[in-house]
Order: C-alpha cells, then structure tokens, then sequence
C-alpha cells in the first residue's frame, strides 16, 4: 500500500508543483500589470516623437557589456533589391545586407550596452524605448517589403557577430525558403471592424419584435413595476445589440475571409495604445494576392455601407509586412512549427 | 519617401480612398512583439515569456474583458494568451486560486505521508489502510 501511494504521489507531483507554478505566473502577472497601470496613468499617449536619449539603465553590479551586436529585421531572397541607406533601430549603424546561399537578413549593429541580454530586458519594459525601437523595426521592414517579398522575425532578433546571422540563414533554410515561396505575391493587409454602441443598440431596439409591447406595457404599470420592467428592457436591448455585433463582425470577417488566401484573427486592441472610437468588433489580418488588393479596397467600402445604420467604420491598414503570416517558430531541424 | 523610389514598388501601396496613415502603435506592437518568426538569436530573450509581460497585458487588457463579454473570443485559442485567462475572469481567478489551494494542501498532505512513511513505515500502513 505504501508503495502504491509513493508511486502515486510520484507521478501526481510534477503536475501539482507545475499547477502551484502556473498559479504564481498568474499573480506575478496581475502584479505587474498594475504596476504598469499605475505608471502609465498620467502619461495618456506618448508623444510621436520620443526623446532620443537611450534609456540603458544597468545596475551598478552589472558590467556594461560593450561592443555591438547584430539586430535582424528579416529575410529576404539575396536576389532580391535591397534599400541601402536606411537608419536602424539604432543610430549606431545603417541597415546592412548579410548574405548566404541566396538569403539574405537585413541587419544593423546594435550597441550590446543598450540592447545586450540585461538592459534590454529593462528598455523593453519601457514603452517609450520599445515604441521608438518597435517602430523603426517596422520602418525598416516596411522600406523592405516595397520591393522584396520578405519574412519579418520577431522583435529582438539579435546576434553576437555576422557569423551568427549567417548561421541562422544556414540552419533555418527550409523553414525560410517556405515562408518566402507561400509569401510571394501577397500582401497583408489589417482590417478593423469599429461601431458605435448607441447606434448599435439603437438598431437592436428597432429590430427587437418585443420592444414596442413592452413599451407598451410599461406605460400601465405602477412606478415600481414599471421601472423594473424598463430595466428588463433596458437588459434585452444590450444582449441583442451584442449579438447583433457578433453577427456583424462574423460576416465581415467571412466575407474577406472568402476573398483572401489566409486569415488571422487578433484580439480588439488597447484603446489606450490605439486611440480607436467606438468599439472595436473585429481585428482581423488578411492575407491577399497582389493583384486582387485593389478589390479589397471596394470590397472595405461596400461592407462599411452595408451597415452604415450601426454607426460602423471599417479600417483598412496595409500593406503589412506579413507577420502574420509567417510560423510562429522553428525546430531545431529548421523546420516550421505552426 | 519619394525620392528613393527608384526600384518599382512590388507592393501595392495605398489604395483610392484609403490614404496609408502612420501606423497607430498598437497595430505595431501587436505585430511586432506577437508576430513575425520567432529565431533564437544569440541574445536570448523571450518575449513570449515575463519580460514583456507588462506591455502585452497593456495591449490586451482593456480589450479583452468586454470583447468576451459581447462572445467575441476567437483569440483564444492562441497559445500566447491563455495566460490572461485567470485574471480577466473573476470567476475563474477564485476558481484557480482554490483549486490552487486545495492542489497545495493535498502536496503537503502527500509530502507528509511520504515522510512518514520513510521513518514509521508500519504505523502509516495501517494507518493507510
């Protein structure tokens, strides 16, 4: 018997100790956030053009690490043109090619300083530093995808030396080779689905079959009785103007979706961070042959007419470099994961 | 921009009625922080990891909670994000932290007895059985 309950409790435990683990990430995660809220009040948008002052900050213990490193922006096919001259993440040095074996990544040199292991652990937490950098990432890319078919990596990409963004090329060959292949000859462009919710609800009311009799009704009953039913009332318009506002965005989406070679769908933004009005029902990314973006345009409008009486605007972003639309990773064979 | 359009553009570029405006940076960060191919580098940061946490909980947050609210929650199926799942939902944030508690005090309660059972082997036999 003891021997039954060692050998349950042996395998019990990793998954026990790893739950107790997921429920310390998910405090440790509430903490920070209101650690960020309670910095972020005060500072409502954060001026277009932030001070240019790096924001390094390591601690006394710390050595600063010197020299440069290698920052990758994407790849690109080595017979591809390539924008020369444009700034990098840093002003410590211009956009640059690196090539291998008919790929190529577009780097520049980063001082390790500002972006080595520690202090970029802290610049990145800063919004101002990560909106500089998060934007000349993307300017740079963008630059890029005027005249290539390229794949985007994720932020802080970032090598010790040349050699180490060649291996890259090297080892991650066919993951990369695949992405450029299925990218070629489409663009991504962001869709967003915003209403407004008087509107909305406006709508839902005048839709509803029950309103006009409990309206009705209402007007008969006591001053108690009929607040309680104008609640009631009050409750049904919201739940079908929510489920007005899922139907319309899901016929939004299906609609591009149709007409485009690949969807994603991402979560309503950050009104904070997006200055959007109204409320935001769709966030969607598309991915489009080339020849068929100029549809896509018509396409936004008619939907946008189609439910104009919500108060809806539709938005339409792009061309995106395709981060979309790439894998999420690589395994160590190089192969794409999903 | 214009001057350096010496190579055809391969991309189409804005459309009729629909002038390409800068980027709203929550377009980018959702982008570049969530998206695009992840390569270890020799620089090792994870962003999918605490590190970022604070920014990405700043896109998401003020979001999330209504979107659901309305069933719009087609993101969630994206591995990245579960993580918000237990501080969004009040329900579920109790939930977990029970269930939490309850998982502890089993382990110590399972620790305990693999103690015992170490040093007084035949009392918790019995006792066990």
């Amino acid at each position: 018997m003891p021997d039954e309950l060692a050998r349950w409790a042996a395998k019990r435990a990793p998954e026990l100790l790893a739950r107790a683990e997921a429920e310390a990430v998910a405090e440790l995660k509430q903490a920070l956030l209101e650690a960020a809220l309670r910095t972020r009040q005060g500072d409502r948008r954060a001026a277009p053009e932030p001070a240019a002052q790096p924001i390094a900050s390591p601690s006394a213990e710390q050595p600063v690490p010197r020299g440069d490193g290698i920052w990758a922006y994407c790849v690109t096919a080595s017979a591809e043109p390539f924008p020369e001259g444009l700034a990098g993440v840093h002003p410590a040095g211009t956009v640059e090619r690196i090539e291998h074996d008919q790929l190529a990544a577009l780097v520049s040199r980063v001082p390790l300083a500002e972006f080595g292991e520690e202090p970029l652990r802290s610049n990145l937490n800063e919004l101002e530093w990560l909106e500089r950098v998060a934007r000349r990432h993307e300017a740079v890319l963008e630059r890029a995808l005027e005249r290539a078919t390229i794949v985007p990596l994720r932020l802080c990409t970032i090598f010790q030396d040349e050699d180490g963004a060649r291996r890259m090329l090297e080892e991650q060959r066919p993951a990369l080779t695949a992405a450029l292949e299925r990218l070629t000859g489409h663009e991504e462009w962001g869709v967003k689905l915003l209403v407004d919710r008087a509107a909305l609800e406006a709508t839902a009311r005048d839709l509803s079959a029950e309103a006009p009799a409990r309206e009705e009704e209402i007007d008969t009953r006591s001053a108690g009785g009929a607040y309680m039913l104008r609640r009631r009332l009050e409750r049904q318009v919201r739940e079908d103007a929510d489920r007005l506002a899922v139907s319309v965005a899901d016929d939004v989406h299906a609609r591009l979706q149709d007409w485009a070679s690949d969807a994603v769908l991402n979560p309503a933004q950050n009104r904070e961070l997006s200055g959007h009005e109204g409320e935001m029902l769709l966030n969607g990314a598309y991915l489009v042959e080339t020849p068929k973006v100029g549809r896509l345009g018509e396409l936004v409008d008619e939907l946008q007419d189609r439910y104009r009486a919500l108060g809806a605007t539709l938005e339409l972003t792009g061309p995106w470099p395709p981060y979309n639309f790439v894998p999420r990773g690589v395994d160590a064979e190089g192969a794409a994961l999903a | 921009m214009a001057q350096e359009r010496y190579l055809p553009a391969r991309g189409s570029g804005a459309l009729p009625g629909h002038p390409r405006e800068a980027a709203n940076l929550a377009d980018i960060l959702e982008r570049v922080l969530d998206k695009g191919i992840v390569i270890a580098g020799d620089i090792q940061i994870n962003l999918l990891e605490v590190e970022l946490l604070t920014i990405k909980l700043r896109l998401l947050i003020a979001s999330v909670d209504r979107a659901r609210e309305m069933g719009i929650n087609w993101w969630e199926s994206d591995a990245s994000l579960q993580g918000l799942e237990a501080g969004d939902d009040e329900d579920g944030r109790e939930r977990l932290e029970r269930e939490n508690r309850e998982l502890k005090e089993r382990l110590d309660r399972l620790e305990q007895r693999l103690g015992l059972e170490q040093g007084e082997r035949h009392e918790e036999s019995s006792r066990a059985g």
